[in-house]
């Protein structure tokens, strides 16, 4: 298994380096370790070989837009007396790999802009008074260490890489001595040849159709990831030298690219002639590949899949079929015990990690560069942002200066008021944590202790992160704000105690309320989650009368609402025998849910602190 | 010299293509703004805009490119250019010859589109000074920027949510008055920028301010194409297109031809087109159902409408060109309502249902 996984990888690193710009690269998710080591020693000696600039080049973390698309070179600049511009990491790496350490954890902003490279082939460069437009092919291998399912790379990255590795499930020792002869790459044509060779690979029309089905049906939707399929086909052709893409390359092609990708499994009723899969399944092998280098090594087979004979009339089905099952076969474990459980739904709020809102300001911070403004009220000059707005200016002022006969020696340097720049600053926002806590007769009578105590641990954590608490409590026919937001722990506490139970349950009213708190916060400038405490059988609707019927539908058109909100939300399910009405209003509303029927007050606010 | 993927050869998103050339056709719209799922085409269909735009006149040596019928007074590098030739005229007329009436050299320039980048730096956008003669000859020039640059044509944003928001600030003020201002240090310079505002983004990354939202004329959303068939012409011809562009394109050519044409007949038709009051007051109920803030969405349902109209070789706006673009010309005005869940195309065309049953 391990070793399957470990071809392909390699696999990966052979079709990127032959043209890296045209696959965007790979994202490599896998915990720091010998194993990707490894694999990255590898790339670089494929890389070394096709006659790209080692050692791979690593982007930081937090990289600013200076160093990583360019601006005006100051000391050359001021040395030539003319602009000199410093060209950043993309465009000096036209033609080379990218590494790209801590994807998961990587700024939007600098995704994007490696992003628009990519898309672009080329850098334009607005900035510091220099207009370019610089060529910029590269290659991306971006490391993404998430160990939570949601911890990924930017879902832009994640699009325009070609191929998705996770290596984390090959064990050390299960690799062999050495990478000799494994892929074979002594009968390949050279990569230049293979370049140019894959470009008259044209997939048939079954061919293009099997691709986009097989996505289909692995719920992939991305116009990209079809793409990316067909390239790596044509060159898997090329790098055997094949008369054609055979239907195997077609299959590896897919393994590589669309099953990574994969949001579900294919139903077993919707295409025709496909009884047998949740059979291949369970085998998780790779696709067969007869010619494939993977045979040089022994390696369990997957069952009863032969490719079809060369002459005969494939049809569309038959392809599919084929193509599908290895496909299927081709995802990966932790993915695929993610996807039994049902179709993945994109959580779109999960975009920045738990990362919470930003600001700017002038005092704390990231930095995020510098702008035009006096340096009072805290802000901070920046020396060398404000030298660089002067430089432009010395010669002019120089002249001026001699004309108004002020002695000055010839090395002043002449700054302004108008030259200043001040330091800006990116923050996280403050959070403003919202307990929705279900005070009802059913809630109340097995956990509202338990509730109260959870919330109790969570304010004293919360105070200490300095972060602000809001208490709301349904119950009877509406629901209140028990505790408008606040940090102070004591008067929290005193709201808590004072609060009484029974009665029904109007969730709907809870969860209007709770997201018009969490509005209003984000309006001040906070970011806020909501945690519900409930369990979620609601019996009381909007305009509190009683009635489970009418009060479902009220709780689950609330939960839309706040669904199509950004708000951050944790579902707890407190009843004793957790309902499938209490997961469906959470899945609605997008929040993580959470059944955690016999939880102390600790273990619910463990499962707080690690979910938001 | 990158190529551009052809606009008549993008698969469907009917209704994104439909807003483009609407707003390319009547800059008064005020640009378009098109959000939507990742690798859909929008960055494309905007790049592609640029090749079906016929060149315009503009004045020769002008970096604003303004156009040589404009009256005087509305730039001061054509103003200059007005005065020497007024100087020299006079000269002339001094040494006994006869004078020539007063005009601009004008030649037929390409409409511009020019990409605003993320990470641009501010003095880029607006201009700044000539850093290059500012160091060599110690001259104190204006060098201008990129919202100079698209004057008359369009400014593309592609990731406008993710744009700076002191950028943001500034493009709010220069799109409404359609004039940028740079004071600095003796430079002191008022030049027209008068674009169309292209954006493009994908807003699971962020929300975009209100205040630049309604800058935009109409807003799209677009969808990645779920139809077996669309999914695979796609991949085919965008395949076929990077295997080799110069060839693909001739394949366009005759295509692009025909939505140029129908672009450059509708230009000439926009100004004819009538809108009576029937319209204006259907127009008008449509809002106020649909209770959008304030006249800009009326005004901009109406241009749309006979754009539209324009578009289809018609002579009238009718109700059927409102209803067609009556949800890109709304749907970023509404206001959320609580208690309805549905997003805002579904309530604009709920309401076109009911307030017009066929």
């Amino acid at each position: 298994m391990s070793l399957a996984l470990w071809l392909r990888a390699l696999l990966v690193a052979h079709i990127l380096v032959s043209n890296p710009h045209s696959f965007g690269g790979v994202i490599l998710r896998a915990r720091a370790g010998p194993v990707r080591e490894r694999w990255l020693h590898y790339l670089q000696t494929l890389a070394q070989q096709a006659g790209l600039k080692t050692p791979l080049r690593r982007i930081p973390l937090g990289i600013s837009d200076e160093n990583l698309l360019g601006g005006l070179d100051l000391e050359a600049t001021i040395h030539s007396g003319k602009p000199v511009l410093r060209s950043g990491v993309l465009a000096n790496s036209d033609g080379q790999i990218l590494v790209l350490p801590m994807a998961e954890r990587v700024d939007i902003n600098v995704a994007s802009r490696i992003s628009m490279a990519l898309d672009q082939g080329q850098l334009r460069l607005e900035r510091d008074g220099q207009s370019n437009l610089l060529p910029c092919h590269f290659g991306v291998v971006a490391l993404d260490e998430g160990i939570e399912a949601e911890e990924r790379a930017n879902i832009k990255l994640q699009d325009r890489l070609a191929f998705h590795l996770s290596l984390d499930e090959i064990r050390w020792h299960d690799l062999p001595e050495n990478e000799d002869g494994l892929i074979d790459v002594d009968a390949s044509p050279p990569i230049s040849t293979q370049v140019g060779n894959a470009a008259s690979y044209i997939l048939t029309d079954e061919q293009w159709l099997a691709i986009t089905e097989t996505a289909m049906h692995l719920g992939v939707h991305s116009v990209r990831a079809l793409h990316y399929a067909a390239k790596t086909a044509a060159y898997l052709a090329a790098m055997q030298g094949a008369d054609r893409i055979s239907d195997s390359h077609l299959s590896e092609a897919i393994a590589l690219v669309i099953s990574p990708r994969a949001t579900q499994l294919p139903s077993a009723e919707s295409p025709p002639a496909e009884t047998d899969l949740e059979e291949d399944a369970e085998h998780a092998e790779p696709p067969e590949q007869n010619d494939a280098p993977e045979n040089k090594v022994e390696k369990p087979q997957a069952p009863a899949e032969t490719p079809l004979p060369e002459n005969q009339q494939d049809t569309v089905a038959e392809i599919e079929d084929s193509v599908l099952a290895a496909a299927k076969a081709a995802i990966p474990a932790d993915l695929l015990s993610e996807l039994l459980k049902g179709p993945l739904i994109q959580n779109q709020k999960a975009f920045g990690g738990k990362t919470g809102a930003r600001k700017m300001g002038c005092f704390r911070g990231r930095p995020m560069g510098s702008i035009a403004g006096n340096p009072q009220a805290g802000a901070s000059l920046s020396l060398i942002d404000t030298l660089r707005t002067a430089a432009p200016w010395q010669v002019i002022r120089k002249k001026q200066n001699a004309s108004l006969a002020v002695p000055r020696s010839s090395k002043t340097i002449h700054i302004t008021k108008s030259d200043f720049r001040v330091r800006r600053y990116q923050e996280r926002t403050q959070t403003l944590t919202i307990f929705a806590v279900d005070a009802s007769g059913s809630a109340a009578m097995h956990r509202l202790a338990e509730a109260k105590g959870a919330v109790e641990l969570l304010l004293a954590e919360c105070y200490v992160r300095r972060d602000q608490v809001a208490v709301i409590s349904f119950r009877g026919t509406g629901a209140e704000i028990l505790l408008p937001s606040t940090r102070s722990l004591v008067r929290a506490k005193r709201s808590l105690a004072e609060m009484p139970g029974g009665g029904g349950t109007p969730l709907a009213d809870a969860i209007y309320i709770a997201t018009e708190l969490a509005q209003n916060a984000q309006r001040q400038g906070l970011s806020p989650a909501i945690v519900f405490l409930t369990d979620g059988r609601a019996n009381i609707g909007r305009n509190g009368v009683p009635g489970r019927a009418q009060a479902q539908l009220d709780a689950e058109q609330a939960a839309r609402y706040l669904g199509r909100s950004t708000i951050k939300s944790l579902w707890i399910d407190t009843s004793p025998q957790p309902r499938i009405e209490g997961e469906q209003i959470a899945k609605l509303v997008g929040s993580i849910y959470l059944p955690l029927p016999h939880a102390s007050a600790k273990e619910v606010s463990q499962a707080v602190l690690r979910t938001l | 010299m990158a190529r551009y993927y052809p606009f008549s050869a993008i698969v469907g998103q009917e209704d994104m293509k439909r807003a483009i050339l609407v707003a390319a056709l009547e800059p008064a719209i005020g640009g378009v703004l098109v959000m939507g799922d990742r690798g859909t085409g929008k960055s494309t269909a905007v790049r592609a805009l640029a090749a079906l735009l016929p060149p315009m006149d503009a004045v020769a040596d002008c970096p604003y490119g303004c156009d040589p019928l404009a009256p005087a007074g509305l730039c001061f590098y054509c103003d200059g250019l007005r005065a020497n030739l007024q100087a020299l005229n006079a000269s002339q007329i001094a040494a006994g010859k006869k004078g020539k009436p007063v005009k601009l050299k004008t030649i037929k320039r390409n409409v511009p589109v020019v990409d605003l980048p993320l990470g641009a730096t501010e003095d880029r956008v607006v201009g700044a000074l000539d850093i290059e003669k500012a160091l060599t000859l110690g001259e104190k020039a204006f060098d201008p920027g990129l919202l100079a640059r698209a004057n008359r044509g369009f400014l593309y944003i592609d990731e406008v949510n993710l744009l700076d928001d002191h950028l943001v600030d500034l493009l709010i003020d220069v799109a409404a008055s359609g004039e940028n201002v740079v004071e600095r240090e003796g430079l002191s310079i008022r030049h027209p920028a008068k674009f169309v505002l292209v954006g493009s983004g994908n807003p699971e990354e962020g929300e975009l301010r209100p205040q630049l939202l309604d800058r935009f004329g109409l807003a799209v959303e677009v969808k990645t194409p779920t139809s077996m068939q669309e999914r695979v012409t796609i991949i085919k011809r965008r395949d076929a297109f990077e295997r080799n562009s110069i060839a693909f394109l001739a394949e366009w050519v005759e295509q692009e031809e025909a939505i140029r044409k129908a672009l450059e007949l509708a230009r000439k038709k926009l100004p004819h087109i009538k809108v009576d009051d029937k319209l204006l007051e259907q127009a008008s109920t449509l809002c106020s159902h649909l209770g959008t803030d304030g006249l800009r969405g009326e005004l901009t349902l109406l241009r749309a409408a006979r754009a539209v109209a324009a578009l289809a070789g018609k002579n009238k706006a009718t109700l059927e060109d409102l209803q067609a673009i009556a949800i890109p010309a709304l749907q970023h005005r509404l206001r959320r309502n609580p208690l309805d869940d549905s997003s805002s195309a579904v309530r604009i065309e709920r309401t076109l249902a009911e307030v017009f049953p066929a």
